[in-house]
């Protein structure tokens, strides 16, 4: 029973006793018809692992639905908005699973020893284009160590190495948002930081480029 | 790889190498990957959850063919520079896309 509207939604899900728990079943059926492409790719869809995270996840988006139905503004389907919480409670899930062996990249914390951003220059290049690379990783790499708390070069370096943002937000003990805010912070001390030294991203980065074209 | 498309974006379309996996592999690819979200960065940016607040509605409009990044473009920026967010919105997307 998809078809109902919005209103009857929030009436049923409202009305508790049969009626309400109807619409759980309703909505639970229309949530495991959603889960399987947040899992495809992610979790063999056979697996006693894909079954239990999609129990899991269906039990929590509905808890969640319940809780938050207040919220519901109307300006979507309802059901659009109950898969976008159980999508964003599915790869929450299979993000932490993904990446739970992974330990954050160590942090060397003074300028001299932190070759995050200055390693070796693309072996590509001719050795004068390696020098120009080079020099302008040191020279990124100084800004990044004058500008930024330990913190936020930590959430830096971890997102620069493909780490997703919740997965780094739960080992900081922080939360998804405030380290967005957090690394948003960061990178408009950098942007500004380069303007005044006179570099804009696209500079930095055509010295990159040069090797390759 | 969503990054190199960025980059694209707002580099021109160059020919990018293919990173081999979900890790910035060297250097280079890492400062492109900076640089990139630098060129992005605005002074005002929408948050993960003001933007997931917004994304059922985002996800119909753009599954109905408009022009989100018109109508919506603050998401639209959060999205090209937050890959869980994009990853979600692109998940949501394709179950909007099998309902229909």
């Amino acid at each position: 029973m998809d078809k109902r509207t919005n209103e009857a939604w929030l009436a049923d899900l409202r009305a508790g006793g049969d009626r309400q728990a109807q619409a759980l079943e309703d909505l639970r059926a229309i949530i495991l018809r959603g889960l399987p492409y947040a899992i495809a790719g992610r979790l063999d869809p056979n697996s006693p692992e894909s079954e239990a995270l999609t129990e899991e996840v269906v039990q929590e988006t509905l808890m969640r639905v319940l809780e938050y139905l207040d919220s519901f503004e109307g300006r979507s389907q309802f059901t659009t908005w109950a898969h976008k919480i159980a999508v964003r409670a599915a790869l929450t899930e299979l993000r932490r699973v993904r990446w739970r062996e992974v330990p954050l990249p160590e942090m060397e914390m003074n300028e001299e020893t932190d070759t995050s951003y200055r390693e070796i220059a693309d072996d590509q290049a001719n050795p004068e284009e390696q020098l120009a690379q080079t020099e302008m990783m040191t020279r990124v790499n100084r800004i990044i160590m004058e500008e930024l708390t330990d913190k936020q070069r930590q959430a830096l370096k971890a997102i620069m190495e493909g780490f997703p943002l919740e997965e780094v937000a739960r080992r900081l003990g922080t939360n998804r948002n405030a380290l967005y805010k957090m690394l948003h912070d960061a990178r408009l001390r950098l942007k500004k930081r380069l303007e005044r030294e006179g570099l804009t991203p696209t500079e930095v980065l055509s010295v990159f480029e040069r090797a390759r074209t | 790889m969503k990054i190199k498309r960025f980059i694209q974006r707002i580099f021109g379309a160059k020919k990018q190498k293919p990173a081999s996996s979900g890790l910035a592999a060297n250097p280079s690819e890492k400062m492109q990957k900076m640089m990139a979200m630098l060129s992005g960065t605005r002074e005002v940016e929408l948050t993960c959850d003001q933007v997931f607040a917004l994304l059922d509605q985002f996800t119909e409009l753009a599954a109905q063919g408009e022009d989100v990044a018109q109508l919506m473009p603050l998401v639209q920026h959060h999205l090209d520079m937050c890959d869980d967010c994009r990853e979600e919105y692109k998940v949501l997307a394709s179950i909007l896309h099998g309902a229909t």
